[in-house]
């Protein structure tokens, strides 16, 4: 029960703030729209899809690749560096508050942003016929275990590299934005040289962008995507805990007044 | 309510706290000065529960202090460390969470501490938008949302006005009245001349001088001091060795100890035939004590 209050109450608190600063909100919403029309236009210009069937193959790249990348990794980077810079890990360092919780509060707090992310992304797909053609459950644990794998990678950078605001984009296009490209978000993965394609498997935005892709575009099952499934519960098992060490690490640093 | 028993602490070998002990009472309002790495921050944070030390004990309310009590402690930190973007009830009302008041009592105690505070009509008030003694305030109230048994301040008018550092002091002043315990550091020795009744002086990690201002005054063998400016400092100096009076050099300048109450005029002749620009008396202060101490520990 306290993890649960105290996950509330952090998760509260950032989208209180988030919520404050409309800016963000207003960019976390407008980018992954933009990059999903952006796609969808350029796959029905390029390869003669129908503007819904390329917005269905689209939205795979633009929520995984630019809506949760950029608010669920860029986002708990920028959470940690922020509090770091405010001072503000050290009161909570003083409270009661335990790491597990804090780190399901980010959690929850950008599971919501999420959730709001992919709402719009199908809805605005939903707005010229595009349509989910999988299961809904097979979906939404893709976009789960993305998202945590992104907050676990979040935690891991901002923890050990993110010391000041500065550092937020450096830290998220040096390690992220590689990663992005390499992962078919942005340039469909049938374009790569095979040389690139054996790199991109052990890249988890590739899994999760081709996980999404099958479900959501393709209406496929269990059976099409459970090696995707099987690399990102990996993935996310290491960044959890390669997280939960990196937040240890930086308490031991800061947690002193 | 809390005690500290014969702590030590040592950073690479170099030593920081040397056998500190001491008590305080309930209701008692404590300050711990000493100069810069003296080992208050050391001991507060080994007092916060956030470092361990080598040796010895902290005990709060007879219970060794740990993860489970240390939620009787209401910590200000040095810094405001607040949450800009919320507004004074939510950031209230984020800490109460954390120290897991009860959601029904929540709202009451957050208004009751935000009143405390003087805080009361800004509860919907940003806090980036308030003045650096509000920030303060509201930084304390956050520390007695959970209502601790003792509260811990580190320096707390850092960095204020004289006005913001009055309303400060008031503000402890009605939280001892409550009956809570507060330890403070400071540099301010006005500050715990007027808010402590014990003060504990802290030097290269030893605890060298600890009681009330009455308890400490007979640390200096004088009844006042007095305080001359003279264009002949050499002279001055030399008179008052040959009346076997000790000499110190305080923000006043050039200053003896008197060992019984003079009247001026007494003062003035004993320094007959120096050229005195100005004279003036006052009693033992925790300035000259605290000098006195840190001299001595030097020495």
């Amino acid at each position: 029960m306290p993890y649960l209050t105290e996950s509330l109450a952090v998760a509260g608190r950032i989208l209180i703030e988030l919520g404050r600063q409309r800016r963000s909100l207003v960019f976390w919403s407008v980018f992954p729209v933009s990059i999903l029309l952006l796609i969808g236009t350029i796959l029905t210009g390029r390869t003669g899809l129908a503007f819904d069937a390329a917005l269905n193959q689209a939205a795979a790249s633009a929520l995984v690749g630019a809506g949760f990348f950029f608010s669920a990794l860029g986002g708990t980077v920028a959470i940690l560096v922020s509090e770091r810079e405010q001072g503000t890990l050290r009161r909570l360092f003083l409270s009661p508050l335990r790491g597990l919780s804090y780190w399901l509060g980010i959690c929850l707090a950008q599971g919501t942003i999420g959730l709001g992310q992919t709402i719009l992304v199908y809805g605005v797909g939903a707005i010229w016929g595009a349509r989910f053609q999988g299961s809904w459950l097979l979906g939404g644990l893709v976009l789960v275990l993305s998202l945590m794998g992104y907050v676990g990678m979040g935690f891991i950078l901002g923890s050990l590299l993110g010391r000041r605001t500065e550092d937020v984009n450096a830290l998220v296009a040096t390690f992220g934005l590689p990663l992005v490209i390499l992962g078919g978000a942005f340039l469909p993965t049938s374009l790569f040289p095979q040389s690139l394609l054996d790199w991109a498997k052990y890249d988890p935005v590739y899994h999760m962008n081709e996980a999404l892709l099958a479900v959501g575009a393709d209406g496929e099952g269990w059976s099409a995507i459970e090696n995707h499934l099987r690399f990102l519960v990996g993935f996310t098992v290491l960044a959890v805990a390669g997280g939960v060490l990196a937040y240890r690490h930086m308490l031991r640093q800061e947690r002193y007044l | 309510m809390l005690a500290v028993e014969n702590l030590h602490k040592a950073y690479a070998g170099r030593p920081a706290l040397r056998g500190v002990q001491f008590s305080l009472q309930p209701g008692e309002v404590y300050a711990l000065l000493g100069p810069n790495g003296a080992g208050k921050t050391t001991l507060v944070n080994i007092l916060c529960h956030l470092l361990k030390p080598d040796q010895g004990h902290v005990w709060l309310q007879g219970q060794p202090l740990s993860n489970r009590n240390r939620c009787w402690l209401g910590v200000v930190p040095q810094e405001n460390l607040l949450y800009r973007h919320l507004t004074c009830g939510e950031n209230l009302d984020f800490f109460a969470r954390l120290y897991g008041v009860p959601a029904p009592l929540r709202p009451q105690r957050i208004r009751s501490c935000l009143q405390q505070v003087g805080l009361g009509a800004r509860q919907h008030s940003v806090a980036h938008t308030l003045s650096g003694g509000m920030l303060r305030r509201l930084s304390i109230a956050i520390a007695l949302v959970h209502q601790p048994k003792v509260l811990i301040l580190d320096e707390p008018t850092a960095g204020l006005d004289v006005e913001a550092r009055f309303e400060v002091w008031e503000l402890l002043n009605t939280c001892r009245q409550s009956g809570m315990t507060l330890l403070m550091t400071t540099h301010l020795l006005e500050e715990a001349e007027r808010v402590c009744q014990r003060i504990g002086i802290l030097y290269q990690g030893r605890l060298e001088a600890e009681g009330s201002l009455d308890e400490l005054r007979p640390l200096i063998p004088a009844r006042e001091v007095v305080h001359i400016q003279t264009p002949d400092e050499l002279g001055v100096q030399d008179r008052a060795v040959h009346l076997g009076l000790t000499q110190r050099r305080y923000s006043q300048g050039l200053s003896f100890w008197l060992p019984e109450v003079l009247t001026l005029e007494a003062i003035l002749a004993q320094f007959q035939g120096l050229p005195i620009t100005s004279i003036a008396r006052q009693p033992v202060q925790l300035e000259h004590i605290y000098l006195e101490v840190t001299r001595q520990s030097r020495a």
